[in-house]
């Protein structure tokens, strides 16, 4: 297999970007965008985070945004009609959305004609009539030169229960877990625990994103009550750790998919990415907290 | 399932209500330590070693499995608390606070509330031994001290240049009429795992006694 390196992310990633920008009218689901460039559905959002520096969503909000402004300096059209082409149900909601852009409103804008210099282009993209995307520089925050290594691990063998929710609203699951499996003997020297994150938070609301809590257990570990059990497969897994609270995650989570994997001439895995929690939560200052994040990737 | 709880009250942390037992100054500060039980276990050797990682395992084993029969049986949540050690040499080495490591006395400890006693280290030793978890766990045991007054200060930095800061809080203490009176104890802030050595926090704290 031909090696990937990072100019093909890149030139993926530019076929993306421009097809956004040639499709403004209608819905852009993440598969199609996805398929487009052969990136996996299940990391897509990850990478565009970490190489374009915004969410998917937030991208094409803001193109959308940048288009609507150059209409409002070169056409006559109702502002009414140019917040439904950007995708605004009506006039209110565009309003406060270029508002909260430009700092002004979409008729106060118009009417001083000024060029649109929108502040936020993290990778210099920006709208273009003509439907290309001359500057796209995918972004390096540092996380080129992150420390991470490619591991083959597992299987692990877990006892787990299920969060659907915000994964920022998982602490009393984890207790209730931890209580049943603390009382009766099952946490010891050795255990791990593992957070097992089935979706991207980008992407899926957060009242459906599930988590599974995992521990680690022995093979005769019996099912009880909320409490199942699964075998998490083994694999290669780009490891890294994320220094600091649980709710900055993400950011190192873009950097490892849209920084660091795009230059490492690896793919990455349709599985859940797993975090391993180095210390407790409870006990230790936010940013002291270590967590180890294992990234799916494709073997060689 | 059958299982009745309580209502959580307040979780009991203790590293929170003894706040003034764990300041971290960057320069050496008199504090004074009351009363202090602890689950705690022993060993010799290189601090970081293999019996020290053993040990290490074990005490967090037993620790938690105190911690969560407790709360699972309605008797109240507690923290459970940040890794602390003390070390010691044998007697008559010639500098105190330069031993050969492999030499090294030590206390692994993790603070606990008064209310854990012996009967819950007996009972947390026996589930981890029969889900096979127990290795060395039955050398764990409660350990009270009383420490008193202590000089102690936040070291940041690796642990083997601990010995400038220690040389700092005796160069406070010493004209203040004290001397070094019990076993070199450190609170453990950071995770040395994967925290650089230049960044990992410490607190240290030297139990002194009137000279």
């Amino acid at each position: 297999m031909k090696p990937v390196t990072f100019d093909d992310y890149r030139e993926r990633m530019l076929r993306v970007l421009v097809f956004i920008q040639q499709n403004l009218d209608r819905e852009l689901a993440l598969e199609e965008l996805a398929d487009l460039a052969h990136f996996s559905p299940y990391h897509f959002h990850r990478i565009f985070r970490g190489m374009v520096g915004e969410s998917l969503g937030a991208h094409v909000r803001r193109i959308r945004l940048e288009r609507a402004a150059q209409r409002l300096r070169s056409s006559d059209d109702g502002v009414t009609r140019i917040a439904l082409e950007a995708g605004y149900q009506s006039h209110a909601a565009f309003t406060r959305a270029f508002r909260a852009m430009t700092g002004t409103s979409p008729s106060a804008f118009r009417a001083r004609h000024r060029l649109p210099r929108f502040d936020t282009t993290p990778s210099g993209v920006r709208y273009e009539p003509s439907g290309g995307v001359p500057a796209f520089t995918p972004r390096d925050s540092g996380g080129a030169s992150m420390q991470v290594s490619i591991q083959h691990l597992g299987p692990w063998q877990v006892a787990f229960t299920r969060h659907i929710g915000p994964y920022d609203k998982c602490a009393p699951v984890w207790e209730e877990f931890l209580a049943r499996m603390g009382a009766a003997g099952h946490l010891g020297a050795g255990t791990l625990f593992i957070g097992m994150c089935h979706d991207d938070p980008d992407i899926t609301p957060a009242e459906r994103t599930r988590y599974d809590c995992c521990v680690t257990v022995d093979d005769d570990f019996a099912p009880q009550g909320p409490i199942g059990v699964q075998t998490i497969p083994e694999g290669v897994f780009a490891v890294t750790t994320h220094h600091g609270p649980y709710d900055a995650l993400g950011d190192t989570y873009a950097k490892l998919c849209g920084e660091w994997i795009p230059r490492s001439g690896r793919v990455i895995r349709s599985a859940p990415c797993l975090e391993v929690y180095l210390n407790s939560p409870e006990s230790t200052e936010p940013e002291e907290l270590l967590t180890d994040i294992y990234m799916p990737l494709e073997p060689r | 399932m059958g299982v009745k709880r309580t209502v959580a009250t307040e979780k009991v942390d203790l590293f929170k209500k003894h706040h003034a037992e764990y300041v971290a100054p960057s320069k050496p500060q008199l504090i004074t330590v009351g009363p202090a039980r602890y689950l705690a276990v022993t060993g010799r050797g290189r601090p970081g070693g293999e019996e020290s990682q053993a040990k290490l395992g074990a005490l967090f084993g037993v620790a938690f499995t105190i911690k969560m029969t407790r709360k699972f049986a309605g008797k109240g949540d507690y923290v459970v608390g940040k890794l602390e050690g003390q070390y010691w040499p044998d007697p008559g080495v010639p500098d105190p606070f330069d031993p050969p490591l492999d030499e090294m006395n030590w206390r692994l400890m993790i603070r606990t509330p008064a209310v854990v006693g012996a009967s819950d280290v007996k009972d947390a030793v026996a589930k981890l031994t029969a889900k096979g978890k127990g290795d060395r766990a039955d050398e764990v045991a409660v350990y009270d001290v009383t420490q008193g007054v202590c000089v102690q200060m936040l070291h940041v930095g690796p642990y083997d240049r601990e010995i400038e800061s220690i040389k700092r809080m005796l160069a406070f203490a010493e004209p203040q009429g004290y001397t070094y009176g019990g076993p070199h104890h450190e609170i453990y802030l950071s995770d040395p795992r994967r925290v650089p050595p230049e960044r990992l926090r410490t607190i240290l704290r030297l139990p002194l006694s009137k000279a």
